[in-house]
């Protein structure tokens, strides 16, 4: 062991770890871009990669449907009914929006989300392995305009937001990451209003958290949440989850809800990223107002 | 090692550049496996590594190592470069030992993928969740960490006997003298 130390064997293996080191250090400095290495490895890999992912997510829908049939089968009942429910309430909002139509024809408002300006759907290549908050992988990248920190989601509602881009591939967090934190109201009533922070006993169900909730507030289970915009990373009145339990946390300090995403984050096969929309933060300018 | 004449040569070249082709078709298949799916999987990357460095020289173990850690990066989302710094000096580690403490046998690899993909993981949980103190951050060990180490090493004894396997066939056997068999004497 003495000789290896003393060796030019040693030097140069001391040497390659140091370069590894390098590459570390500078893969932190590159501010959410992917380094050159990872970027040709994510490239080469991805086809591979959507296959066995396609592959693998067919073996688990098969072993899933076989081992929760039951589950399933109570499942159908109660969407049944809820259908049932759903169609009286479409009626209602049918007449709704006869109504609404008839006012629209004097008042002049600007579509809603005119200003957003969407990437191409993005398929998720795969989950990122082994994570408890369900990060997954995209297939687009820089080249598609996508950058790091834009909001994705479906039409249903706000899935996370990309935090590693490479070229032709994003890693995305998502809701259910307790490093991600969305202002949110309640859609019905804006003075109700909290911050949407994923944390792990919530994200082992799929679901994520809302707390510092604003003091006599109003809200109820079944309550949808949107985006407040008040940050700039996420464009304002974006569906996010409804509110499935409301109480004290493990500390019994903050009142806290427990909120489901509108989408069910586990099963994700396509998103949407937002790359730009009205209100969005510009880092960049800020910075150079700063300095 | 000795090579005697030119058709032990060139069959020392084709078996190694065929072992070398086999191990880095199982380093991408085993990639492809960690990346596709949802349910935890084990870092089977880990042993992979370990299995080709106990089996090679420093150079070969730190560059396998290096690459094989930049693949755990790439799926499980971490910081390119963190495991490949982790893995190149384990694999470095890991030949060294092999070569003059320990005999390649199941029990002594075993016992070396136990304690790094342990280490590994347990810095994994200090660097990623523990160190950002979540609420209930314990779960994260106990729930995945651990699994994923259990896991790991239970992958290690597939990884084990792919790669006897392929040693079996493919790794070049040393070629000793009448007198150095008789003296018991080895060069490597």
């Amino acid at each position: 062991m003495r000789e290896f130390l003393k060796s030019t064997r040693f030097k140069i293996l001391l040497a390659f770890l140091a370069f590894l080191l390098g590459i570390m250090i500078y893969a932190v400095t590159k501010g959410g871009y992917s380094v050159m290495g990872s970027s040709l490895l994510n490239t080469v890999t991805k086809p591979f990669r959507k296959t066995a992912n396609s592959i693998s997510m067919n073996i688990e829908h098969t072993l899933d449907k076989l081992s929760n049939a039951e589950k399933y089968y109570e499942e159908n009942q109660q969407l049944k009914k809820q259908i049932g429910e759903l169609n009286k309430q479409l009626t209602d909002y049918d007449e709704l929006k006869a109504e609404c139509e008839e006012l629209r024809k004097f008042v002049t408002i600007k579509e809603e989300h005119e200003d957003y300006i969407l990437s191409q759907p993005c398929d998720v290549l795969g989950y990122v392995t082994n994570d408890p908050f369900r990060g997954f992988t995209i297939d687009k990248g820089s080249a598609d305009g996508i950058e790091p920190y834009c909001p994705v989601v479906t039409a249903e509602g706000i899935v996370g937001i990309t935090i590693e881009v490479s070229e032709h591939v994003s890693t995305v967090r998502t809701i259910l990451s307790p490093d991600l934190s969305i202002a949110a109201v309640c859609s019905s009533s804006t003075a109700d209003y909290g911050i949407i922070e994923g944390n792990i006993l919530s994200a082992e169900k799929g679901n994520t958290q809302l707390s510092h909730i604003s003091p006599g507030n109003k809200l109820k289970t079944g309550d949808l949440m949107i985006t407040s915009g008040s940050s700039g990373l996420f464009p304002k009145d974006y569906a996010i989850g409804t509110i499935e339990s409301l109480g004290y946390d493990s500390n019994g300090l903050y009142y806290n809800a427990e909120i489901k995403p509108c989408i069910d984050i586990t099963r994700l096969t396509s998103v949407i990223v937002i790359t730009d929309f009205s209100g969005k933060r510009e880092e960049q300018n800020e910075n150079q107002d700063n300095s | 090692m000795r090579i005697r004449t030119t058709r032990e040569k060139r069959i020392f070249y084709i078996k190694t550049t065929l072992r070398w082709l086999i191990y880095y078709i199982i380093i991408f298949g085993c990639f492809i496996y960690m990346t596709s799916g949802t349910w935890l999987k084990p870092i089977i990357l880990i042993p992979v590594a370990l299995c080709i460095s106990v089996n090679n020289n420093q150079y070969a173990s730190v560059l396998t190592g290096a690459l094989c850690g930049f693949l755990i990066d790439i799926s499980c989302g971490k910081l390119f470069g963190y495991n490949a710094v982790l893995l190149a000096f384990f694999c470095i580690v890991a030949s060294l030992v092999f070569e003059l403490y320990l005999r390649y046998k199941f029990i002594n690899f075993m016992m070396l993928s136990a304690v790094v993909s342990y280490i590994q993981c347990v810095l994994d949980y200090h660097f990623y969740y523990k160190m950002w103190k979540y609420e209930g951050v314990e779960r994260i060990f106990t729930r995945y960490s651990l699994k994923i180490w259990v896991y790991t090493v239970i992958s290690a004894v597939i990884v084990f006997l792919i790669f006897r396997l392929v040693n079996h066939f493919l790794m070049p056997k040393e070629h000793l003298t009448l007198e150095e068999a008789i003296t018991g004497k080895n060069h490597n």
